[in-house]
């Protein structure tokens, strides 16, 4: 059973995969990439990576689906009608670039799988050191702990997609298209109920986040999904400028991560030594504010937020 | 298995017997509104009868609260998104064809 | 109760994937958005059998964070599905920014 169950979900996994991209219609792409990530999700499970289900849930749900969405009405406006394409011509090259890149996937695989686990040198090093840090989670652990250097290039990047995205919205004044707000009864009353729910799961997987699954970027994609439905509904808007709040929040994370790590040199510890737990937290809290914010207006193409009409 | 499982199954069997149908008349129906009225049921008293299965059979109180949690907001989540979906499928078949897209 | 648990995740993958049929077909968008609609419901049900089953908790957080965010895509579809009003008359090839 746990067999057929593997293989059902791995060529679910492909033929959702190969169906996104073939094709003439970009719409029914666009459904079958959504239901890639909540299968992608399920695949995490059966893996037993709650960490990684938590994220993909979170980001393929809430933030993904509704971006490629949006950007297919946007593409709709420019271009009306999709070129009729009668017989889609195969590249002499795809051939070999298939077979090249199943090569690498499959040189990979089995790299990782001779490293994972408490077998490797890695895992086993980090199953020894990781309970003198106090951390129950070891994802958590190496991500803000062990190697999180990658975790504050990370965030750092994240601010860098911002300040791209402003750089093309340019000097004008101009916003990107919104589509229509939806403000009926019942959304306003899903948006009633789903937006505090949001912040208390997300506060939940922050604070869960040392001992169990969960973490900043799962709060901080949670926080971002609501951002998005806020957006989505109308009781956020777009705005040009960033006010102080925003550009606060937007900066939050990666100044936090950094100044706490730099600050380590002053008293005698290595760059981005973390001193305790409480670190932890608040490393996490400020990645999660800064998560999210940042991944709300990357869905608005958006430089800031003003508040939404009643 | 003892009793308390064996009600647990029973409840989890007929809630995937729900799924079952809301998948055959998501194939078999012939348009998108009746699909969703079909697949609305599975929704909602599918995923109710594997809450309740798995809430009998689970650890404690808190995975029961947390399953009815679940259940509570996918009823909340289903419902808008089924009335939504229904107003554009209403639309589009009274407009005859789609107003976002070419051929299917 | 375990074996009975993965049989019953096999058979909701079975009929998620009678769901990516009717995603294929169409043929109208409506379509596609309720079978991803019950695709959503049945990957929840997955999730919480498989919290049972693996014996993690986790994956229930996970399934709640799934049917908190389910109705995101209705509502952005609601919005990109009325009939929008493109001026056709713009003299620039297609592909142009506005």
């Amino acid at each position: 059973m746990n067999l057929v169950l593997d293989v059902a979900l791995a060529t679910a996994l492909t033929v959702l995969a190969w169906r996104s991209l073939a094709g003439p219609d970009l719409f029914r792409g666009i459904v079958m990439y959504v239901v890639f990530g909540m299968v992608m999700a399920v695949a995490w499970a059966r893996l037993g990576s709650a960490d990684l289900a938590m994220a993909e849930a979170a980001i393929g749900a809430g933030v993904t689906g509704a971006l490629v969405m949006v950007a297919y009405w946007r593409l709709r406006r420019i271009a009306p009608v999709e070129p009729a394409d009668p017989s889609p011509r195969r590249s002499r090259l795809a051939a070999t670039v298939a077979v090249l890149s199943a090569g690498v996937v499959a040189a990979i695989g089995l790299a990782a799988v001779q490293a994972i686990g408490p077998g490797g040198i890695a895992g086993r090093a980090l199953v020894e050191a990781l309970p003198a840090t106090g951390l129950g989670n070891p994802i958590t652990g190496v991500l803000v702990i062990f190697r999180n250097l990658d975790t504050v290039l990370e965030v750092a990047v994240l601010l860098a997609a911002y300040l791209a995205v402003r750089a093309l919205l340019g000097d004008g004044g101009e916003s990107l298209a919104q589509p229509p707000t939806q403000r009926g009864t019942l959304v306003a009353a899903l948006v009633s109920v789903v937006a505090p729910m949001t912040v208390l799961v997300a506060v939940y997987l922050w604070r869960a986040g040392s001992q169990w699954p969960g973490g900043a970027f799962q709060a901080g994609a949670v926080l971002a999904a609501c951002g998005v439905l806020l957006f989505l509904t109308g009781r956020l808007r777009p705005a040009v400028e960033a006010g102080p709040v925003v550009r606060a929040a937007l900066v939050l994370g990666t100044a936090a991560f950094g100044v706490l790590g730099v600050a380590m040199l002053f008293v005698g510890q290595p760059l981005l030594a973390i001193p305790g737990s409480w670190a932890v937290y608040l490393i996490e809290a400020a990645m999660m504010v800064s998560i999210g914010v940042t991944l709300a207006l990357l869905f608005a193409g958006a430089a800031g937020v003003g508040g939404g009409r009643r | 298995m003892s009793a308390l499982e064996g009600v647990a199954a029973a409840f989890l069997l007929a809630g995937a017997g729900f799924y079952l149908a809301g998948t055959v008349g998501l194939l078999r129906f012939p348009d998108a509104l009746s699909r969703l009225h079909a697949l609305t049921k599975a929704d909602n008293v599918g995923l109710l009868l594997v809450c309740v299965g798995l809430a009998l059979v689970a650890g404690s109180p808190r995975e029961a609260a947390l399953l009815l949690l679940v259940w509570l907001m996918a009823l909340l989540a289903a419902t808008v998104s089924a009335h939504l979906i229904a107003r554009r499928a209403l639309a589009d078949a009274r407009d005859g064809a789609s107003a976002v897209e070419g051929p299917p | 109760m375990n074996g009975l648990l993965a049989f019953l995740v096999v058979f909701l993958l079975a009929n998620l994937a009678a769901g990516m049929w009717r995603v294929h077909r169409g043929p109208t968008p409506a379509d596609r958005m309720l079978s991803a609609l019950l695709i959503g419901s049945t990957s929840v049900a997955m999730l919480l059998l498989l919290a049972a089953w693996l014996q993690q908790p986790a994956l229930r957080v996970a399934a709640l964070i799934v049917v908190l965010l389910a109705a995101i895509l209705s509502i952005a579809y609601a919005g990109i599905a009325r009939p929008v009003a493109v001026a056709p008359e713009r003299a620039g090839p297609p592909g142009d920014p506005p």
